[in-house]
């Protein structure tokens, strides 16, 4: 291909495809590799939470702007990703829990999240499903969720309709040169003037390309769902530990989930189950909601979340690259990611961010070649 | 708690029967896990509790089911009855669900025989109550002594057609028609295939000569184009198919005041586990569908693992249990409870009749397995995928909104999110992609996830105390 | 023996599989299909197709895999 693109976008889930869809709407030319097809991996499986209440302090403003882009979609993305916005609740079940929920509430609004203590009274007010043993619960009206299989299928449409070269079944190997960027792919090179590393846990071994140490940790999600259920709840429920994410979908299936851990290896990209980890995750869910007891369990899987040493995101320039620019590990990345991809748009086209990005210096680990790339 | 042993079998059929008392007779601690409450499988079904007095055991089945469940009650195999086996971990932690809750256990060898289920390939009606599958009415007529209604319509392909019509008669039931995708030039080249098994060619005769006694209409290379429902009663409409299942032109006719159709187009090999596994797969289109890749003793391509029986390939009970055995044997050897020379010796008559067997069910094979015509044929506004109503008109817009592989179509339309687990329409589906990606291996199969069938929460979470659960380090805030 | 099936009597045997029970008695309907609300009913009664899958005592369970007992409730509620 001799084609020089304005931008190029290493992975195809929701962090690169956002940012590929922004730069081309805003008149760049956009390829978009990806090695499987897009949106299939952590951004298709993900448990689609868009809450405040896990959010971390630092991330709310971010989250809250980000919120408001998914009840919207249809305005920005064009397309449908099944979102509901509904309350939330966190609950808390013990004395511990209540402690650590009312200090983390209180912070979580400060930052500017409508986060308020009701009583186990209220929170069954508002959530007729939940069992009696609730002590408190955080309420927040920002809440809800997307169903992240639907992700795929909209970011497709949209990256399409704005004329991103979608280069899907394309495994990148490695960045030849820089300025302008020849990246190595098993379809042969692209070449781009600038690049984004969007390849979610594997952003540690993309930086590397460029000679750039960035140590990512590796987590290894589970989920379930049941099959579809009579509606048994009607809000988003967390609990204090942020051991339990738990939803109902219009159509009647119950994702549950909270990072309860799998198995898995990124470098052989195999993840799977660990049986007692599920038992523990869904006695949580039956603990909050009772009679999804009745349910059955259709499925279950795994995704790899990358994790920056400091929990926060890794979005901005690469150190000593000029026009190279990362987009990940960002927690609880499905629901920020709109916005933190605007706003590295943003920075790419030369602007100023409306608010800060995570640069890594803070991260990188020094070298064996202290001297950067020119 | 987590009960250890040499060997785990899931899957109590022939092949999985077999193979547990071939790996006990070796001197392996070896356990045998089914759903069910007896063990035989499907093909060797055990009558319902209070029908064992009033089995006849001219029955070919129902004796060697009988001679089955006696072998294992006289061995050393542990069978372990009723668990629905969930999960399958590292080598090989196999984690169940029963009525006593969650039970799980471990062994470093693992045999697969989960057997297959049948296929039917969908047409305008297929989903109508009182439409079931021609294994389903066996199961009836067979282990509940029932008939599946009192007007019966018997469709599809391969021999079982002809042996739930002659029992539907048999029992005084009315078989309106038999609507055989074969055309009688392929059912002669079977029969000449089968030349030397007496037996199966004596039981087809006895069968076929009884339906041609009661008068009974067979209609060769039919099928249904589609049933309707009015007043309680159905209507099935028929016409001609050619040699690969497509629609022929020609007259449609109608069977009217049925209540009940058994419809069957083939089987199609279970292979969860092993591909939960991680072993490798092939398409074998012949032999039903994707199969493990094995070697001649059953030997996946993941250490410890084997397979055996319909759940690798279709080739009948006879082959199942051999292949059995085999796999038994060979996780026996791999243990080191058998010597070298013995299990050649043993392995050796086995290993014979597995090829002597495999050519004659190749003719059977032929006649159950996925007819493309058929498949194209399927109606836009049919409904595909039972769990969801997925239509063709809804799958063949997902391919043009560029889904490439089955997965991506799941995700597009959730065919295959059901309770079956895309066990329904797998098949069908890999079909219809492959109409557009080329082949079955570029249209993918469904990715591999527990658990292997639905479990209820209430069994998977049992009892437990809330100040039990983990509490891990919080976040940073 | 008798089962409840939304509070209606039926009749069974002993050791009989609930689904062919609720065949027997005329009850081939068993649910419906979640998006177009069309009747189900049991189709391959060997722990496949979850078509059977109705509540028994409270608990969902599938028809096919399940033994009739005395007093059995049975609640045929539909789609979800």
């Amino acid at each position: 291909m001799t084609t020089t693109f304005d931008l190029i976008v290493v992975g195809g889930g929701i962090n690169g495809a956002s940012v590929a869809l922004f730069c081309a709407r805003a008149g760049m030319r956009v390829a978009l590799i990806e090695r499987d097809q897009i949106c299939r991996g952590a951004s298709g499986v993900n448990a689609g939470t868009l809450t405040l209440q896990m959010t971390r302090v630092a991330l709310i403003p971010y989250a809250l702007e980000a919120h408001a882009m998914w009840a919207n979609a249809p305005e920005w993305l064009g397309h449908d990703v099944g979102v509901v916005v509904c309350d939330g609740l966190s609950l808390a079940f013990t004395e511990g829990e209540e402690e650590l929920l009312t200090y983390r509430a209180a912070r979580r609004r400060e930052a500017g999240a409508p986060i308020e203590i009701i009583t186990g009274t209220e929170a069954q007010g508002i959530e007729p499903g939940l069992g009696a043993s609730v002590r408190v619960a955080g309420w927040c009206p920002i809440d809800g969720f997307a169903n992240a299989y639907l992700t795929g299928l909209a970011y497709r449409r949209a990256l399409v309709e704005a004329g991103v070269a979608l280069l899907e079944r394309t495994m990148a190997r490695g960045v030849d040169e820089t300025q302008p960027f020849v990246v190595n792919t098993d379809r042969g090179p692209i070449r781009g003037r600038r690049l984004v590393i969007a390849g979610g846990v594997w952003i540690e071994p993309m930086l590397a390309w460029l000679g750039v140490k960035l140590p990512i940790k590796v987590l290894i999600n589970q989920l379930s769902v049941t099959e579809r259920v009579a509606p048994v709840m009607r809000t988003q429920v967390g609990i204090a530990s942020g051991l339990l994410s738990l939803k109902q979908y219009p159509h009647g299936t119950v994702v549950i989930g909270g990072g309860w851990q799998g198995w898995g290896n990124r470098e052989t990209g195999r993840s799977g189950i660990v049986p007692d980890s599920i038992i523990g995750n869904v006695r949580l869910a039956c603990h909050a909601i009772p009679a999804l007891a009745e349910a059955r369990l259709a499925r279950s899987w795994t995704g790899f979340e990358a994790e920056t040493a400091d929990v926060l995101p890794a979005v901005g320039p690469v150190p000593g690259i000029p026009e190279a620019y990362v987009c990940g590990s960002i927690h609880s990345g499905y629901t920020s990611a709109p916005y933190i991809a605007k706003l590295l748009a943003q920075c790419i086209l030369g602007q100023e961010p409306e608010r800060l990005l995570f640069p890594i210096d803070r991260l990188l680990l020094q070298s064996a070649s202290a001297a950067t790339v020119s | 708690m987590v009960v250890e042993t040499d060997l785990v079998v899931v899957g109590a059929g022939p092949a999985g029967t077999s193979a547990a008392l071939a790996a006990a007779n070796a001197g392996l601690g070896v356990i045998l896990i089914d759903e069910a409450r007896e063990a035989g499988g499907q093909v060797y079904r055990a009558p319902a509790r209070t029908l064992t007095a009033a089995i006849k055991t001219r029955d070919r089945d129902a004796a060697a089911g009988v001679r089955l469940r006696a072998a294992l009650d006289r061995s050393s195999v542990r069978f372990e009855r009723g668990l629905r086996v969930w999960s399958i971990g590292e080598r090989f932690r196999t984690d169940t669900v029963g009525p006593e809750g969650v039970r799980t256990f471990k062994a470093p060898r693992l045999i697969a025989a989960g057997g297959a289920f049948e296929r039917t390939v969908p047409f305008p009606g297929w989903t109508l109550p009182g439409v079931m599958g021609l294994a389903a009415a066996t199961i009836l007529l067979k282990s509940e002594a029932m008939l599946p209604g009192r007007r019966v319509v018997i469709a599809g392909c391969g021999p079982l057609l002809a042996a739930v019509a002659a029992k539907v008669s048999g029992g005084g039931g009315d078989v309106a028609a038999v609507i055989d995708m074969a055309s009688r030039r392929q059912w002669a080249s079977v029969m000449l295939q089968l030349a030397t098994r007496f037996n199966l060619l004596r039981e087809g005769a006895g069968w076929v000569l009884g339906l041609a006694r009661r008068r009974v209409p067979i209609h060769f290379a039919s099928t249904i184009r589609r049933i309707d429902e009015a007043d309680g009663l159905l209507s099935v409409e028929i016409g001609p198919v050619d040699g690969k299942g497509r629609a022929r032109p020609g007259r449609s006719s109608l069977i009217n005041d049925v209540d009940a159709v058994a419809v069957g187009h083939g089987l199609v090999p279970g292979v969860e586990i092993t591909r939960l596994a991680g072993a490798a797969h092939t398409y074998d289109r012949l032999r039903g569908g994707w199969v493990p890749v094995l070697d001649a003793m059953g030997r996946t391509t993941i250490e410890g693992l084997y397979a055996a029986g319909d759940g690798c390939g279709i080739r009948g009970a006879l082959s199942a249990a051999t292949a059995g055995t085999l796999a038994g044997l060979a996780a026996a050897g791999d243990a080191g409870a058998l010597d070298p020379d013995t299990l050649a010796s043993k392995s050796e008559p086995q290993l014979k009749e597995a090829v002597r067997l495999d050519r004659f069910s190749a003719a059977v094979s032929e006649l159950l397995a996925l007819r493309p015509g058929q498949v194209a044929d399927i109606a836009p506004d049919t409904v595909v995928c039972r769990c969801e109503d997925v239509r063709r008109a809804d799958i063949d817009a997902a391919i043009a909104d560029g889904a490439a592989d089955v997965n991506q179509l799941k995700h597009f339309t959730r065919c295959g999110m059901g309770p079956c687990q895309g066990r329904m329409c797998g098949d069908v589906v890999g079909e219809l992609v492959a109409l557009h990606a080329g082949s079955r291996e570029a249209a993918g199969a469904w990715t591999p996830r527990p658990p292997l069938r639905p479990v209820p929460l209430a069994d998977l979470i049992g009892s437990y105390s809330y100040n039990d659960m983990p509490i891990p380090k919080p976040v940073p805030l | 023996m008798q089962l409840i099936v939304d509070g209606r009597t039926i009749a069974a045997h002993d050791g009989e599989m609930l689904a062919a029970a609720l065949m027997a008695a005329g009850l081939w309907r068993l649910r419906t299909s979640p998006r177009k609300g069309t009747g189900r009913g049991a189709f391959c009664l060997m722990g496949v197709c979850q078509e059977c899958a109705i509540f028994v005592d409270g608990r969902l369970q599938q028809a096919c895999s399940v033994e009739v007992r005395d007093g059995m409730h049975l609640e045929l509620r539909g789609a979800p």
